[in-house]
């Protein structure tokens, strides 16, 4: 009997070890990966990063709309400042949806200004000049005379850029991502304003998929 | 084999039950189906009956099919989802760590495809984006080819997709930015010059012909992971419209990609569970042997236990090694042209009857390939007119 017992003990021996070399990697490093962390542009990573999300969306339009009302051009304005938005333009390696970050930093201005700057809606220019025209023919009423030009010419463009850094290496990828807007004086072309954010995130992907 | 007296049926039976109890934990070692494993829950009448780990794969196949047919909001959407998974840092995942295991196929993880299957959806889905008047983000989809295209082993191979580099400056020089940094890498990867860039040109052409890469396993366990080439009979593509001839040589190969990333990590993990597959089954043989042997030629009372622990010893590497898979992930974007061909011409706003002809490596017409089609330029202002001709179009897979 316990002759048997030994035989057993020897195959449940075997067996364990069989099935612990069968339920990890070896001989590779992080096999599950490395999550991707937020880092400050200025530290040192042990890779680079990864792309443009929510939260990174939503602080640097904090940050710009901010910005935008400490300028004294729009803070101590005599008459209200009327802004056009020119897309942001995209030199990194992500596609974005463009629009979001114009039309962020819009709404945050719009409420935090409280009626300080106003933003004049030249990408909807083709439905408003038809609309103009249906009134100039007595199509539909007009409050006021529709052949005196009343669309409002821009004081200030914004407008934006993202730029982009990618390193990749065995340990893994980082990106660093600069934001950058600016404020520019219709009349004069001076820019008034500009401010940048920086992000950089880095991570590993699952050995997997490596 | 002969039992010990009176302790056969107990032995044969305790063996077997043993046998069974590990074939049990072998199967609990790959753990019960993951969510991943599951049927996805959707409401897309094409993806109905998938598993959740092949949605991307899914995605990929219909987008592309999609964007052939002229569908583009659905290929936009279909691309975008793919692009949503595969574009991130997948860590930490069940589905990932048991295709790591011993127990599970490579094919176990959530596809998302190898490098040349990621660099493609990014390739297509700048296609519209420049078509839909944003060639920023068309030329962010190109650098991501370029980026996906960087781990190959050997240096020489990474980031050498010529096309995505020269779109990448044409994107650059519509954009009133310098391109010629770009230009001057695909040139090096291609090993020619490449036609200068016309910031005034409006119509882009992009072309595909040829099947792409297709996969299989090799290897003894199915470890190894490989590629079922075609070369295609048409080596080049020209598209004649308003009375020219405009050149679609191509610029990238899809099997030349596929096949020059080099080992991965993953291989690396499958060359190890196919090592220890083939050493529980030595073992197993060696054990099993050596029970026979023991039992027959042994000496001694004991002989007899000795030949049953061998025995069962030999049974359970044998099951292990059953157990074990080591395959290969051979699920592939199996709608991929091989070659990639492109130009740029100046067109005024209008309608254009145009042929596309394709060419042996010999310079003979491949007339059953021909296209006839008509090319509507935008208005200036509009944005440049892209227009997208496979020959996969006309004879699908």
């Amino acid at each position: 009997m316990n002759s048997r017992i030994r035989s057993f003990s020897c195959a449940g021996l075997a067996f364990g070890a069989l099935s612990l070399a069968g339920c990890y990697s070896p001989g590779v490093e992080n096999p599950s990966g490395v999550p991707v962390v937020e880092m400050r542009p200025d530290e040192r990573g042990f890779v680079a990063g990864t792309g443009v999300e929510s939260q990174d969306l939503v602080a640097v339009t904090d940050k710009m709309a901010r910005g935008i009302l400490g300028v004294p051009e729009i803070a101590q304005a005599k008459t209200t400042p009327r802004i056009v938005l020119d897309p942001v333009i995209n030199e990194t390696r992500f596609p974005i949806n463009k629009d979001i970050f114009n039309d962020r930093i819009v709404n945050q201005l719009m409420e935090r200004a409280g009626g300080k700057v106003r933003f004049l809606a030249r990408d909807r220019m083709k439905a408003l000049e038809r609309e103009n025209e249906l009134k100039r023919s007595g199509q539909v009423t007009a409050s006021s005379d529709p052949n005196v030009v009343e669309f409002r010419g821009a004081d200030y463009f914004l407008t934006g850029k993202l730029q982009g850094l990618t390193t990749r290496t065995s340990q893994g990828t980082s990106d660093y991502v600069m934001y950058s807007f600016e404020l520019i004086d219709a009349r004069t072309s001076e820019i008034v304003w500009r401010g940048s954010s920086e992000i950089k995130k880095q991570g590993l992907e699952d050995a997997a998929y490596r | 084999m002969q039992f010990p007296s009176g302790g056969r049926p107990r032995a044969a039976t305790s063996a077997a039950g043993l046998a069974a109890l590990l074939a049990l934990l072998l199967s609990g070692c790959v753990g019960p189906p993951l969510p991943t494993d599951r049927e996805l829950v959707t409401t897309d009448p094409k993806l109905i009956g998938i598993p959740a780990r092949d949605k991307v794969l899914w995605q990929y196949r219909l987008g592309l099919q999609a964007l052939r047919a002229g569908r583009d909001a659905e290929a936009r959407e279909r691309l975008d989802d793919a692009i949503l998974t595969m574009g991130g840092i997948i860590t930490g995942t069940a589905d990932a760590a048991r295709a790591r295991s011993l127990w599970a196929a490579e094919g176990a993880k959530t596809f998302i495809g190898e490098p040349y299957e990621r660099a493609m959806a990014y390739y297509y889905r700048g296609i519209l984006y420049w078509r839909d008047g944003q060639p920023d983000n068309a030329r962010a989809c190109f650098r991501s080819v370029q980026f996906l295209d960087s781990a190959a082993e050997d240096a020489s191979y990474r980031g050498d997709y010529v096309l995505a580099d020269y779109l990448d400056g044409l994107a650059s020089v519509k954009l009133a930015a310098d391109g010629a940094d770009a230009r001057a890498r695909a040139e090096k990867s291609a090993g020619r010059e490449l036609p200068e860039y016309d910031p005034a040109a409006n119509v882009l052409v992009f072309a595909e012909w040829g099947r792409g890469p297709l996969k299989y396993a090799d290897g003894q366990a199915g470890e190894k992971l490989r590629f079922n080439l075609a070369d295609s009979a048409a080596r080049r593509a020209v598209l004649t419209v308003a009375g020219q001839a405009v050149p679609l040589p191509p610029y990238d190969d899809l099997n030349f990609q596929a096949t020059t990333r080099g080992g991965r990590v993953m291989d690396y993990i499958l060359d190890r569970k196919a090592v220890f597959k083939d050493q529980a089954g030595t073992l197993g043989d060696v054990a099993l042997t050596g029970a026979i042997v023991t039992h027959e030629v042994g000496r001694g009372e004991d002989k007899d236990k000795a030949a049953l622990a061998l025995a069962a010893i030999g049974l359970i590497s044998k099951v292990a090694s059953g157990a074990a898979n080591a395959s290969a992930d051979t699920r592939a974007w199996d709608n991929l042209p091989q070659y990639l061909g492109f130009a740029a011409l100046r067109l005024a706003p209008g309608e254009y009857p145009a042929t596309l002809r394709f060419y042996s490596a010999e310079g003979r017409v491949l007339s059953a390939h021909t296209q006839e089609l008509v090319i509507r330029v935008r208005e200036g202002g509009a944005g440049d007119t892209v227009v997208f001709l496979s020959e996969l179009a006309k004879n699908p897979q």
